[in-house]
């Protein structure tokens, strides 16, 4: 296993403060604290060169674990191991095995090239030349640096940072990977190719990789097997095909009639959409061949299609499901 | 550790290249506070001109070279949260910091040096004649008290684990070192009280100190004992900044993201 996780617990101390002038003042002398549990008793295993999705709603604790697996935040409770080491003890072995990249917090120095940057860390990480310049190469052609490596980085683009934000992270070939929201912001072919760049460095490198993000089509494209979390708890933890099957026992039918019919449309499915001469259905996965087959044979049927549902509406239910019998 | 160090020192200075204005704007305002400090002196005792013109001169010089902003850097990136990409890579942060304070300080060194020596072509007050043994004295005294600033510097910036605007608390000390440490005014001119605390706090060591032994003020006995209180003081500081760097990692909520 290159990543196990038992009991994890991290809980913050905040102080609370009310609006106003009078809570100020009072809150100069006074101050009130409440105990924040952001990661209640986490448990798991990572084995080597697996990309695992990590979801959950903002808040929900993905980015506090991801923290504590990097060794930047000390957890309250709980054992971890991250390839053969414990995270926190800051041991500069573990941090060459490594790699945290945070969409929103830039590891390139702003106001000087990337290139600086990558130097800065193949001295840092103790890389030779030969297989600095070898790396070096290979990022560069997978994410189409070249252009930008003498660039200040701050007239970068988010996209072009982003790539170069990705290749100061790799130079060291860390066996694990962290990777938070890393398409953050980025347009869709962007996403794409940052997707895309992701699965075949995995495949080629055999890295392992924890993945959070807001985008589906990043877990989707990515990730066979999914870890949620909500309220700091891991609600679920398995394969992704799965769990659509457990949250999403229906089909998306969608149909549009070339002569609209006068049916009761809640007979057959939920009803997701009705509109003039087209008809969304959520149907049973069982009932599926036979609720086409009828609308076909009884109505004038223009076009019929058979869709799993999206994923965004899995994960939607998946946390309305935890919420109605969770608390 | 060689290598680690070419790279910083050769990164920082690519950086510094790139806020070139900023640079010179900072280092020709700090001139400003000695100058007139200095004029306000030389208008209360005018028959003391010479003597205080190269005593402000000299302050200039060391203060430059001793500064410390590291409080403030690491006030903003503990407080952004952009101080995890140094706590994530396999080399301590203070490195990066020292670095820094290499370069600014060698860049102040080339500007400053051929300055003094210039002015002192046209002004007899600023000629010095020490021997080599004494110049290098001197310059172990700046060096001491660049350590001490950097040190103080750090170790109240790593405060900002605990705190947020940590600065703030910086700059009380720096109100308080502005006195001790003789940026207001030359030490012997302080009331007698201040001046016994001053020999035995840390602060005189970090500019009047080093101004004592270029103007040969300090006797053999006064230079030995300078240099064994200011290494006291630098162990503490050590040992303080290994303690706290500790303890905050352990508090650190590495925020954003």
């Amino acid at each position: 296993m290159m990543i196990e996780v038992q009991h994890l617990h991290k809980s913050f101390r905040v102080h609370v403060r009310q609006a106003g002038w009078l809570d100020a003042v009072r809150h100069l002398w006074k101050r009130q604290y409440q105990v924040v549990e952001a990661v209640k008793d986490i448990s798991f295993t990572i084995p080597k060169g697996e990309i695992v999705g990590f979801l959950g709603p903002n808040g929900a604790g993905k980015t506090t674990t991801m923290k504590m697996l990097a060794g930047l935040l000390h957890p309250t409770s709980g054992k971890m191991n991250v390839g053969g080491f414990v995270p926190f003890e800051q041991r500069p072995e573990f941090k060459k095995m490594m790699s945290l990249v945070m969409g929103q917090k830039s590891q390139l120095i702003w106001d000087i090239p990337p290139m600086e940057t990558f130097l800065v860390n193949k001295a840092i990480y103790e890389i030779d030349d030969r297989t600095f310049r070898r790396t070096l190469d290979e990022l560069v052609e997978l994410l189409e640096l070249q252009p930008l490596l003498t660039k200040p980085t701050r007239s970068l683009s988010l996209g072009q940072r982003m790539r170069c934000e990705l290749a100061a992270a790799l130079l060291h070939r860390p066996t694990v990977l962290f990777l938070d929201e890393p398409t953050i912001g980025l347009d869709v072919h962007t996403q794409e190719k940052v997707r895309r760049f992701i699965a075949e460095y995995n495949r080629e490198h055999q890295t392992t990789i924890l993945l959070t993000s807001h985008y589906m089509g990043d877990v989707t494209a990515l990730c066979d097997r999914i870890m949620m979390i909500n309220y700091g708890q891991l609600i679920y933890d398995g394969e992704l095909s799965v769990l659509t099957e457990k949250l999403a026992p229906y089909k998306r039918l969608e149909v549009r009639f070339s002569e609209v019919p006068n049916a009761r449309w809640e007979d057959y499915g939920e009803v997701a959409e009705v509109e003039d001469s087209q008809v969304v259905l959520r149907v049973n996965r069982e009932r599926v061949a036979e609720v086409s087959a009828h609308f076909l044979q009884h109505f004038h049927v223009y076009d019929i299609n058979i869709q799993d549902p999206p994923m965004e509406e899995v994960i939607t239910r998946a946390f309305q499901e935890e919420l109605s019998h969770g608390s | 550790m060689v290598r680690k160090y070419a790279a910083l020192l050769r990164m920082k200075y690519m950086e510094m290249l790139a806020y070139r204005l900023a640079t010179i704007v900072w280092m020709t305002g700090a001139i400003t506070q000695p100058l007139i400090t200095m004029a306000v002196w030389i208008n209360i005792d005018p028959s003391q001109s010479d003597a205080f013109f190269f005593y402000f001169m000299a302050v200039i010089f060391v203060e430059r070279m001793t500064s410390a902003w590291d409080v403030w850097e690491l006030d903003r990136e503990i407080r952004e949260g952009t101080f995890s990409n140094y706590i994530i890579r396999p080399l301590h942060p203070i490195h990066w910091a020292i670095a820094e304070n290499v370069v600014y300080k060698l860049l102040f060194l080339v500007i400053l040096i051929p300055m003094w020596a210039g002015a002192a072509l046209f002004v007899p007050a600023l000629r010095v004649e020490i021997s080599m043994s004494q110049l290098l004295l001197f310059l172990a005294a700046v060096l001491m008290g660049a350590l001490l600033r950097f040190l103080l510097s750090y170790t109240c910036g790593l405060l900002g684990f605990w705190i947020t605007k940590v600065a703030a608390i910086y700059s009380v000390l720096e109100v308080i070192s502005l006195f001790l440490s003789g940026r207001i005014a030359p030490l012997s001119m302080l009331p007698p009280l201040l001046q016994q605390w001053s020999i035995f706090l840390p602060f005189r060591y970090m500019i009047g100190f080093p101004i004592d032994l270029i103007s040969q003020a300090a006797n053999g006995h006064e230079v030995r004992q300078g240099f064994m209180i200011a290494s006291v003081w630098a162990v503490i500081f050590i040992m303080m900044l290994q303690w706290i760097w500790k303890a905050g990692l352990k508090k650190n909520q590495a925020v954003g993201g």
